[in-house]
C-alpha cells in the first residue's frame, strides 16, 4: 500500500496534499482507472484535524486515517517522525509519499534516518506504478533530471515537488472510510521546543500555495509603479511577486523574489509584466500552468515559455485588463 | 562590532586556500611529520568554497611532474586523470578558415600529460590531504590578515550572519582569529590576502607589475565521435585583433565531453571589448560550430590568471609567511600552465615551514630559504627563460611570437629585461580609441548575436557555473568610490559591465535618465577580473559569506 502523508496548519489543509495523492495514485496504477493497483491510504496529523478527514475522503483513495495528539501541535519534527513511523509499523506501506514542503523537508529526512530506509525527494516524475516505479527528480538545479530508483527496503519515502503533478487531477468520487487511529507520542521524547512564530513570518507569503501571482521585472521601471502591478494582483485575487532586480533594490520584500535565489512556484496563473525571463527566473516559475508575459520586447526569452504572450507596453496593457477585471 | 568576543584558534602551519599550492603544501608537512617524527605540527587549510575543489578552474593541462615527486603511486592512489595527451595542433583562426602550425611550438608541446578535471582533481587531492588527518576547512575565507608590526601572526575568517544592510541577523557569529607560527597564503590569483600583503609590505617591485588575464570556458556534451579524448588543440587569432594577447584552448575528455576555454589578457586598450563576447565569437567560428552542432553547454565558469611570469613574482617570504600558487604569480603563460608549478611552490614552501617550526624561528630571514629553494628548482628553470615573453605580446601577436621563439632558442638571453605595464592602465579612453566620446556604449564593439544554444548572454552562462550567495549580505564588491556617471561613464563608456564575465556589473537608468551602476554581487563567480581591471582600480573584491560558483566537473 502508499501512504500519504497530508500536511494542514491550523486546520486547514495544504493544497499541495492534493498533489501528493495525485502521485500516489499515479504510482498505484489507479490514475486512469478506479480500481486495481495498490491501495492508498492518507494520514492527518494534528491536535485537532476538525473535518479535514472528510475533506480529503473525497478523494479515491481506500480509507483516510486521522490521528490526533495533543503532542503534534505545535509541529516538531521528533513529533511528526514518532507519529509516521508509527503508522508505518503498523501498516506496512511500500512507499510513503508527502508534498515536498518546507515542513517535509525538516522531518522527512530524520524519518528516513530514523527507520533506515531511502528518501528520495523533490520528485517531478513517476515512470511506471507500483514496486517497479522509479522516481524523477532535479539535480544541479534542474539542469539534470536523474532516475532513481529506490533500494534498501521499504517504505522508500517520496517527497513530490510542488506544483509537479496536478491537485486538480485527483481522482474523486470516492466515499472513503475515515478511521481515527492512536498514535503514542513520548513527550519526553521531543526533543525542539517552538518558539512562538517571528513576526516576520506571519507576515510572510508562502508564495508556493498561491493559485495566481502577478510578478513584476525591471520593465515596471520604478518603485511608484509597483502599485500598478499590485492593483492587477488583488483585480486577480493574486499574489504580488517580483524577480531579482526588483528586491535587489527593496522595492519588494525579498520573500517575494521568484527564481533560483528566491522561492519555487507553480500557480495556476503567472502574469509576468516586464520581465524578461533569465533562465535563473525562469527555473522559480517554469512550472506554473498558465503563464502570461507582457514585455515590449518580442525578443526577450520569457516568450519561450509563456503560453499567452504579449508583445507591448505593460503600462496600457495592465490598466485596461485591470478595467475589465473590475467590470461587474 | 568592536567588542565581540572571538573565538582564537592556534596552529603550527596555517594554509589559506585549498587548491593545488594549499593541498600540496599541507601534504608535505604531513610527509615531513612522517619522515621525521618529534612533536607533530598542528596544521590547518582555509577553503572559502564549501565543497572542495568547488570554486576550481582551469583548462586544464596537467604537467605531472610535481604530482610524480609528491604522490608517487598517484596512479595507483586513484588519481582522477581524465586521459593522457595523445594527438595535439596549434591553429592559426582568421574568421573564416584555420592555419595548422607546421610544427608545434615546443612550449606548447604536451606529450605525457594529462587532461584533466581541475576541480575533480583537487576533490581527489583533498581526500589524500584529509586521510593523513591534516584539519581541512571548507566554507572559511581568510578575511583580513593579522599582524604584528611587520609580522604575519595569522588570518581572520569572515563575519557570518550580517544582512545587506551591515546589521547582525539572529544568525550572527564573528570570524575566527587563527594564529600560525607561519602563515602559507594560497589564495590564488589576485588573492585578496596576498594583495594586501602587497600593499602592507611592498612585496613586488614597480617595474614588474604583475599582468593578468581572463580566462572563459564551458563545458560542452558532444556526439562522441568528435574528437579522440585526449586531443588538445590551440587556437591563435581570430576573434582577437593583433593589439589583443590570447587564444583559445579545446580538450577532449572521455564520454564526449569538451573543456573549451577562451583567455584574453586583462592589457586591451579598447575599453569597449568584451571578452564574454570574444569567447561567443570564438564559438562561432566554422571549425568550432562543426565540432559543438548537436551538443550542449553544461557548465561555464571564469576566471582571471597571473600572466606576467618570472619577473612579477613578488617577494614570497616575510617575517611569519609565504606565498605560494598562483597567489604568487606561479604560472608560466607560454606553456598555459600552472598546476604542477603550484604544487612545487606548495612543496617548497611546506618544506621551509616546517623547518622553520622546528627550528624555532619564522622571521623572514629563516623563511628565505624558501626563496633560495625555488631558485634552485624547476620552477626557475622553466619560468627564468621565459621571463620577457608576456611582455614582448605587449608589443603585438607577431613580435610577442617572434620573442618567444628566440627566448626558447637562447633559453632567454636578454641584456636587459623588459618592463611591463598594469594591464588596466593600457586600456585608452574613448576619446583616444574612437577619437570621439560620443560612440555608443551600450554594446560591446565585438558584440555578436546570442542565440542560447552555441553563443549565450551572460546571465545564462552564470546560470550553468552553478553559482549561489545568500542574497541577504552586504556586497563583497567594494566600490571604494563611485564614479560611474560622472567620470568612467564619459571617459571609458563602463567597461565593468563588458570586462566582467557574469553580469555582476550592470548600469541602470533612473527615471531621470541618471546611470546608476547596480552590483549584482551574487551573480560573482570570484574570478577577480574587476579588482584587476578597473581603469580606476578603485574597486575591491572581499570574499562573500559562503557561496560562490559550483565547478563540478570542470
Amino acid at each position: 500500500m502508499i501512504l500519504v502523508v497530508a500536511e494542514q496548519h491550523e486546520g486547514k489543509l495544504n493544497r499541495a496534499t492534493w498533489e501528493a495523492i495525485a502521485a500516489a495514485q499515479q504510482l498505484a496504477g489507479t490514475a486512469q482507472q478506479l480500481a486495481g493497483g495498490m491501495p492508498i491510504s492518507v494520514a492527518v496529523l494534528g491536535a485537532s484535524t476538525g473535518g479535514l478527514g472528510q475533506e480529503l475522503a473525497a478523494a479515491a483513495v481506500a480509507e483516510v486515517l486521522v490521528a490526533e495528539n495533543a503532542a503534534l501541535e505545535p509541529y516538531t519534527p521528533d513529533a511528526y517522525a514518532a507519529a509516521v513511523s508509527a503508522f508505518i509499523d503498523s501498516a506496512k506501506p511500500a512507499f510513503v509519499l508527502l508534498p515536498h514542503t518546507y515542513q517535509t523537508r525538516d522531518f522527512a529526512p530524520l524519518l528516513a534516518a530514523r527507520i533506515r530506509k531511502p528518501l528520495v525527494t523533490d520528485v517531478t516524475g513517476i515512470n511506471g506504478t507500483g514496486a517497479d516505479a522509479t522516481f524523477t527528480r532535479p539535480m544541479f538545479q534542474g539542469k539534470l533530471a536523474a532516475q532513481v530508483k529506490p533500494h534498501g527496503g521499504s517504505p522508500a519515502i517520496i517527497t513530490v515537488q510542488i506544483g509537479a503533478f496536478r491537485a486538480d487531477a485527483v481522482q474523486k468520487g470516492g466515499s472513503a472510510p475515515v478511521k481515527k487511529v492512536d498514535v503514542q507520542i513520548d513527550p519526553s521524547a521531543i526533543r525542539q521546543k517552538p518558539e512562538a512564530p517571528f513576526r516576520e513570518a506571519k507576515q510572510a507569503v508562502d508564495l508556493g500555495q498561491a493559485e495566481r501571482i502577478v510578478s513584476v521585472g525591471r520593465g515596471i521601471k520604478s518603485q511608484e509603479n509597483i502599485a500598478l502591478a499590485e492593483k492587477l494582483a488583488r483585480a486577480m485575487g493574486a499574489e504580488i511577486a517580483a524577480s531579482r532586480p526588483i528586491c535587489d533594490n527593496g522595492w519588494l520584500p525579498m520573500e517575494r523574489q521568484i527564481g533560483s535565489s528566491g522561492q519555487t512556484v507553480a500557480p495556476k496563473l503567472y502574469v509576468a509584466l516586464g520581465i524578461s525571463g533569465a533562465i535563473q527566473h525562469l527555473v522559480g516559475m517554469k512550472g506554473s500552468r498558465t503563464i502570461v508575459a507582457i514585455n515590449k520586447d518580442a525578443e526577450a526569452p520569457i516568450f519561450e515559455v509563456a503560453d499567452y504572450g504579449i508583445v507591448g507596453d505593460l503600462f496600457e496593457i495592465a490598466p485596461a485588463l485591470i478595467t475589465e477585471l473590475e467590470k461587474p | 562590532m568592536a567588542d565581540v568576543q572571538r573565538e582564537t584558534l592556534e596552529v603550527d602551519v596555517l594554509i589559506v586556500g585549498g587548491g593545488p599550492a594549499g593541498l600540496s603544501a599541507a601534504l608535505r608537512l604531513s610527509q615531513l611529520q612522517q619522515e621525521k617524527g618529534g612533536e607533530p605540527l598542528s596544521i590547518a587549510v582555509l577553503e572559502k568554497a564549501r565543497e572542495a575543489g568547488a570554486h576550481m578552474l582551469s583548462g586544464a593541462v596537467l604537467d605531472p611532474s610535481t604530482l610524480r615527486d609528491l604522490i608517487p603511486d598517484f596512479k595507483e592512489k586513484g588519481a582522477p586523470l581524465a586521459a593522457e595527451v595523445h594527438d595535439e595542433d596549434v591553429y592559426f583562426f582568421t574568421e573564416s578558415s584555420k592555419l595548422a602550425f607546421p610544427i608545434i611550438p615546443p612550449p606548447l608541446r604536451n606529450h605525457g600529460n594529462y587532461v584533466i578535471s581541475l576541480n575533480q582533481f583537487v576533490r581527489w587531492l583533498t581526500g589524500q590531504v584529509e586521510a593523513a588527518g591534516v584539519d581541512f576547512f571548507t566554507g572559511f575565507a581568510g578575511q583580513d590578515i593579522l599582524m604584528d608590526g611587520a609580522r604575519v601572526r595569522g588570518v581572520r575568517t569572515g563575519d557570518r550572519g550580517i544582512d545587506k544592510h551591515g546589521q547582525s541577523k539572529p544568525t550572527f557569529e564573528p570570524g575566527v582569529d587563527i594564529l600560525a607560527k607561519v602563515t602559507i597564503f594560497c589564495d590564488g590569483v589576485r588573492g585578496n590576502l596576498t594583495k594586501e600583503l602587497h600593499r602592507r609590505l611592498q612585496l613586488g617591485g614597480r617595474e614588474h607589475p604583475p599582468q593578468f588575464a581572463i580566462g572563459l570556458k564551458e563545458l560542452w556534451e558532444v556526439p562522441r565521435d568528435r574528437l579522440k579524448p585526449g586531443t588538445v588543440i590551440h587556437t591563435l587569432g581570430y576573434p582577437l585583433k593583433h593589439e589583443e594577447f590570447g587564444g583559445a584552448f579545446i580538450y577532449a575528455m572521455p564520454e564526449g565531453q569538451l573543456s573549451i576555454g577562451f583567455v584574453v589578457g586583462l592589457d586591451y586598450k579598447d575599453p569597449l571589448f568584451d571578452p564574454h563576447m570574444a569567447f561567443n565569437r570564438f564559438k562561432q567560428h566554422p571549425f568550432m560550430t562543426s565540432l559543438l552542432e548537436g551538443g550542449q553547454m553544461i557548465r561555464y565558469g571564469a576566471k582571471a590568471l597571473p600572466e606576467g611570469g618570472w619577473n612579477t613574482i613578488p617577494r614570497v617570504y616575510m617575517d611569519g609567511a609565504l606565498i605560494a600558487g598562483d597567489a604568487g604569480n606561479f604560472l608560466n603563460s607560454m606553456r598555459l600552465k600552472g598546476i604542477h608549478l603550484a604544487m612545487r611552490t606548495g612543496m617548497l614552501a611546506a618544506e621551509t615551514a616546517f623547518d622553520a617550526v622546528r627550528a624555532g624561528d619564522t622571521s623572514a630571514a629563516v623563511l628565505k630559504a624558501y626563496k633560495d629553494r625555488i631558485d634552485r628548482s624547476a620552477v626557475r628553470d622553466e619560468l627564468y627563460p621565459v621571463r620577457n615573453v608576456h611582455q614582448a605580446f605587449g608589443y603585438g601577436l607577431l613580435p610577442g611570437m617572434a620573442f618567444a621563439g628566440l627566448a626558447v632558442a637562447t633559453h632567454g638571453w636578454l641584456p636587459e629585461d623588459l618592463h611591463g605595464h598594469p594591464g588596466h592602465d593600457r586600456m585608452k579612453m574613448l576619446s583616444w580609441y574612437y577619437g570621439t566620446r560620443d560612440v555608443p556604449i551600450d554594446k560591446p564593439s565585438n558584440a555578436t548575436a546570442v542565440d542560447r544554444k552555441l553563443t549565450f548572454d551572460k546571465v545564462t552562462n552564470v546560470h550553468f557555473s552553478g553559482t549561489s550567495h545568500d542574497e541577504d549580505q552586504p556586497s563583497h564588491l567594494l566600490v571604494h568610490t563611485e564614479i560611474c556617471s560622472s567620470i568612467c561613464g564619459p571617459e571609458y563608456g563602463h567597461p565593468c559591465t563588458r570586462f566582467c564575465p557574469a553580469n555582476v556589473y550592470e548600469i541602470t537608468h533612473e527615471a531621470d535618465g541618471t546611470p546608476r551602476l547596480q552590483i549584482n554581487a551574487s551573480n560573482c563567480v570570484h574570478c577577480k577580473t574587476c579588482d584587476i581591471m578597473d581603469p580606476y582600480q578603485v574597486i575591491t573584491w572581499v570574499p562573500p559569506e559562503g557561496g560562490g560558483p559550483q565547478y563540478n566537473g570542470m
